[in-house]
């Protein structure tokens, strides 16, 4: 579904992301697990084609089997693919409803919005509340959250989706993956948390600006304690404790 | 309602202007509201309630309206004002005094449009006494015209007694601009609270300067004022926002968010403190620029081309 050949990108001579290659299947949910500083989000934004990252890279993209590399963000968007990112941007005075359906292009009546609201664990009194600053961070991570399983994209980018929500249980964010799942999306769940990485399906170690390790979630959650606890080459890897994964 | 004679064509016509403007023109027919209706430089109709006096004179080509509300008196609806000017070329002068007496309510909601102008002059000077205890709000809706120029020259001086609060937005985002000056000057007493919003949206050449001055002589006094413009094309803005801490233990908050869609654009913002009293306390927010890249890809990767985003977001700026 996402394959990815030779994806480098680095910025002033910095190399952040090196000469990866990979596949994500179609159907499943993928976590990319590595330290502050490897690249993860990087990784996200070249995927999803934001400004300064798309073009900027060598290597090419295909999603379903089309060459997405010179695609902009709307265009893959439009191809179904989306991204949750970190930290969510916030909007003076656009109301909740008006961001859950871009502004009513999407369509969906309330006592539907409500329900999706449910998921993450919000109530009807959202819909009408402001996606500003009297949100807190954590409440707009979950609206982002909410907005990604409206959509139901083929492809979903979640960048550390328990970010900011401290009273969110795993198990409310494993309900989530489920639900995209159900709906068909390939997820791609980005963190430095194993107990989020052990939701995802397949496991991806990501050091050094590559992947250098793939398979299950716990076999990789524990190469991550292993070699990422004293490791102090972030964007710097070293050379043997890379494996090359290539799929 | 009561109609002045020899009115009802030009009643139907800016009836029309109205609704174009978002007023509800039955809001002005009923007879248990206060509504004014005045057209070019003339009074077209009125109603008023007991308690509520309007007085109207036109004198020198400018029409003088007098609003007195009288203590105690509360009103669940809306006071309509209706101001339009339908010609083309012309001048429309308007002087305003309200008065508001001590524990009142009142809610105006003003519709102003000028649908054909080609060149006009709507010159307005309103002065507003609020007594204690009191609650005013102010809605003033301006619809102008896309092709003509509308030459708006308005100035607000409102007073706010003791405890009593005042909340005055004006908006003008619906149609071009025009030149556009506007001066609100609010004074702020012991316990009274305000809140003044200015939103505007303009293109081609339009011209716009706002200035807003909030003075906090009053102990306890807090104010608001938050200025929104957005601006296209070759439009020039600048916006001076004011706020004096005079009064003990005063708080004062001054806002102005510009974004600039395009790139010949000339705006400014300018924010002034000034504090005369170690206890009062001011602070203020200003931005110009592009809109925000992370907004705007936030939406493009929902689908959203780069328009679309920048009109949602311009949109929630302006709900």
């Amino acid at each position: 579904m996402l394959e990815l050949k030779n994806i480098s990108y680095e910025v002033d001579k910095k190399v952040i992301l090196r000469n990866i290659s990979f596949v994500f299947e179609k159907g499943l949910t993928y976590s990319i697990l590595g330290n502050n500083g490897v690249g993860k989000s990087t990784f996200g934004k070249v995927i999803m084609g934001n400004t300064g990252y798309y073009k900027n890279h060598t290597g090419k993209i295909f999603f379903e089997n089309v060459d997405i590399t010179e695609k902009t963000i709307t265009e893959r968007a439009k191809l179904g693919i989306t991204t949750a990112i970190q930290e969510p941007a916030r909007f003076k005075g656009l109301s909740v409803k008006d961001y859950l359906t871009l502004g009513l292009k999407i369509k969906h009546s309330d006592e539907e919005l409500v329900k999706f609201l449910e998921i993450v664990g919000l109530n009807i009194s959202y819909l009408y509340r402001k996606v500003d600053k009297t949100l807190s961070g954590g409440e707009r991570k979950r609206i982002e959250l909410c907005s990604t399983i409206i959509l139901k994209p083929k492809l979903i980018v979640l960048d550390e989706p328990d970010s900011g929500i401290d009273m969110m249980s795993n198990s409310m964010l494993k309900n989530i993956i489920d639900i995209l799942k159900e709906n068909g999306s390939t997820v791609i769940t980005i963190t430095h948390r194993e107990e989020i990485s052990v939701l995802a399906d397949e496991s991806l170690l990501l050091c050094g600006g590559t992947f250098t390790h793939s398979g299950k979630p716990w076999e990789i959650n524990s190469v991550y304690k292993k070699i990422c606890d004293d490791c102090n080459h972030i964007n710097n890897p070293i050379k043997d404790k890379l494996s090359g994964v290539n799929k | 309602m009561e109609l002045q004679r020899d009115h009802s064509k030009e009643f139907e016509a800016i009836s029309k202007a109205y609704e174009k403007a978002g007023g509800d023109i039955s809001g002005l027919l009923s007879k248990d509201i206060v509504s004014v209706i005045v057209s070019g430089n003339q009074i077209i109709g009125r109603n008023t309630v007991d308690g509520v006096e309007i007085s109207a004179d036109i004198k020198d080509n400018k029409v003088k309206l007098n609003f007195v509300m009288k203590d105690g008196v509360k009103l669940n609806k809306p006071i309509h004002m209706c101001v339009g000017y339908l010609k083309d070329f012309g001048e429309q002068l308007l002087d305003m005094n309200f008065e508001i007496g001590d524990n009142c309510n009142a809610n105006f909601v003003s519709h102003c449009s000028f649908p054909a102008a080609k060149d006009i002059l709507h010159k307005m000077d309103a002065v507003l006494k609020i007594g204690k205890n009191s609650k005013v709000t102010y809605k003033d809706e301006h619809y102008h015209n896309e092709e003509g120029l509308v030459n708006l020259d308005a100035s607000y001086f409102t007073t706010i007694g003791e405890n009593s609060s005042f909340d005055n937005r004006f908006n003008l985002t619906k149609t071009r601009v025009g030149n556009l000056k506007i001066l609100m000057d609010v004074e702020i007493l012991k316990d009274a609270k305000c809140y003044i919003e200015s939103k505007v949206k303009e293109k081609k050449d339009d011209k716009v300067e706002i200035k807003e001055i909030m003075r906090l002589t009053g102990e306890n006094s807090s104010g608001i004022a938050k200025t929104y413009v957005i601006a296209q094309d070759n439009s020039y803005g600048k916006v001076i926002n004011e706020a004096y801490g005079i009064g003990n233990n005063a708080s004062g908050h001054i806002e102005c968010d510009e974004i600039i869609v395009g790139d010949g654009v000339d705006l400014s913002t300018i924010p002034l403190l000034n504090v005369k009293n170690a206890s009062a306390e001011l602070t203020h927010e200003a931005s110009v620029g592009r809109i925000n890249s992370d907004q705007l890809e936030t939406l493009m990767s929902k689908g959203l081309d780069q328009e679309d985003a920048t009109e949602l977001i311009i949109k929630g700026m302006f709900s």
